[in-house]
């Protein structure tokens, strides 16, 4: 048995080398499992060397479009001069709104929970793999970004942070295969589901689950809906590109095209994450020694 | 010592492609650094070398890629065995002719990474669309290799030592 073993070594250990993955893979499925800690010092390591390539390559382009930004600089100047006093008149308009909301806030005696500070990121690398899209991000656990908070930009919702070590932290895009997220149609209010579909080339989201009786209309605006207990409450998706028609069955389908290019991310915000209020327990006089009610925490979205 | 410098120049090489395509903004494709280096690695290394080299980039490939699954890790070892098959067929000793070598893996690779992957959840797979990146991406690999074949030479060569009384 030894002697056939010792005969047979190589082929017996090329053997297990590729059916231990293949077993993992098997029995974990797509959804692979949490890095040990080996895998966080890989990745950790990975993490440095992309950043220093990220650093080297923006020194780079930032020294010729340095030089090349120089010959149009009065022109948009200009340009930018007439857009800052466009953008004052509306800061102003935003702060009289603002105090109005404050006024309000107080008549209702609305609580403004404050849970945390957003942390600003740069992307600094993508997925090396085609079935999946991510980016990661150059803050970590020690900037205070921890797994299941939101990143967005300015135009919309870009994804969630999936796992965080010291220094930074990958982000599951909203067009990868395997998020779902709640959505609300801004106009109508219905709620439905976006679902990435993983494709490279359409960037779309697909529709789930909308009741078939609710009004959706093409061009629509999707924003959040902030029941996932990732994404908080009106942050724009998309816009509805396609919605089924349907004669029969509870639901309906349909294509959203995303507000944010998961392509063209360069700064990103992460946002603290959110809770989700369970409702309020019956008013009754609680049990001698019973323990305070408990709040929901974020979870993972659906 | 050979195996060391192949795992640490693909992990390299992963970090340069993660940042050269997010800058470039490549929606559409990827280029497999990997595959170039596995393909390399059935021309010229033994058997068990190869097969623990292809595992360890298999590995780094599956980590940098999302959640760790095994399937590049799987597929690594596998394209390794199957590159060495077909490594006995074919005589392959011009960068052109690696360069179509390690195309050719690509396919294999794309392939069967959608093929696994639609097998465990079909609906979160979006095979059309990575098909539809597939000929890009196949030619950018190809021009990898061609780019990576003097550079993995050269390592190959220098971490060989030379027997005792052979002519040279």
């Amino acid at each position: 048995m030894l002697s056939l073993i010792k005969r047979y070594r190589d082929l017996i250990l090329v053997a297990g080398l590729l059916l231990l993955p293949f077993f993992t893979f098997v029995t974990r499925g797509p959804n692979g499992r949490e890095p040990y800690l080996v895998d966080r010092w890989v990745l950790a390591l990975s993490s440095h060397v992309q950043r220093a390539f990220a650093w080297a390559l923006d020194g780079t382009a930032s020294v010729w479009t340095g030089y090349a930004a120089l010959r149009g600089v009065e022109a948009e100047n200009r340009g930018l001069r007439a857009e800052n006093q466009a953008l004052r008149a509306k800061a102003m308009e935003q702060d009289e709104l603002r105090a109005e909301n404050e006024r309000l806030r107080s008549l209702v005696a609305y609580a403004d929970k404050k849970q945390g500070q957003e942390v600003v990121a740069k992307v600094v690398g993508v997925d090396p793999s085609s079935t999946r899209h991510f980016v990661r991000i150059d803050r970590g656990e020690s900037d205070g970004v921890t797994a299941g908070m939101a990143v967005i930009t300015p135009d919309g919702v870009a994804g969630y942070v999936e796992r965080a070590t010291s220094g930074w932290a990958d982000v599951i895009l909203i067009t990868d295969a395997t998020h779902r997220m709640g959505v609300r149609d801004e106009r109508t209010r219905a709620r439905a589901i976006a679902a990435g579909t993983g494709g490279k080339a359409d960037l779309e989201l697909r529709l789930d689950y909308a009741l078939r009786k609710d009004d959706l209309a093409e061009n629509d605006a999707i924003i959040t809906s902030g029941t996932d207990g990732v994404y908080p409450a009106g942050l724009r998706v998309g816009t509805l590109s396609r919605v089924e028609q349907r004669g029969s069955g509870m639901f309906r389908a349909g294509s959203i095209h995303p507000a944010v290019d998961p392509t063209k991310l360069e700064e990103v915000l992460v946002l603290p994450k959110v809770a989700v209020p369970l409702p309020a327990p019956p008013a009754k006089e609680p049990p001698q020694g019973a323990g305070a009610p408990g709040t929901g925490g974020a979870g993972v979205p659906p | 010592m050979k195996m060391l410098v192949t795992c640490l120049l693909a992990l390299l090489l992963l970090s340069l492609e993660a940042v050269i395509v997010q800058k470039l903004g490549l929606s559409v494709t990827r280029i497999d650094v990997t595959v170039a280096i596995i393909a390399f690695l059935a021309l010229r290394a033994n058997t068990l070398e190869g097969a623990a080299s292809s595992f360890v980039i298999g590995y780094l490939l599956d980590l940098t890629s999302g959640r760790y699954t095994g399937l590049y890790t799987f597929l690594g070892v596998f394209l390794f065995i199957l590159g060495k098959m077909v490594a006995s067929l074919v005589d392959v000793r011009s960068g052109v002719m690696f360069a179509l070598y390690a195309m050719g893996g690509d396919v294999v690779h794309v392939l069967l990474a959608v093929l696994f992957s639609w097998l465990t959840a079909k609906e979160a797979v979006g095979a059309a669309a990575i098909l539809s990146g597939l000929p890009l991406q196949v030619l950018l690999t190809g021009v990898a290799a061609l780019a990576l074949y003097p550079l993995l030479r050269r390592l190959d060569r220098g971490s060989d030592r030379p027997q005792l009384g052979t002519l040279r």
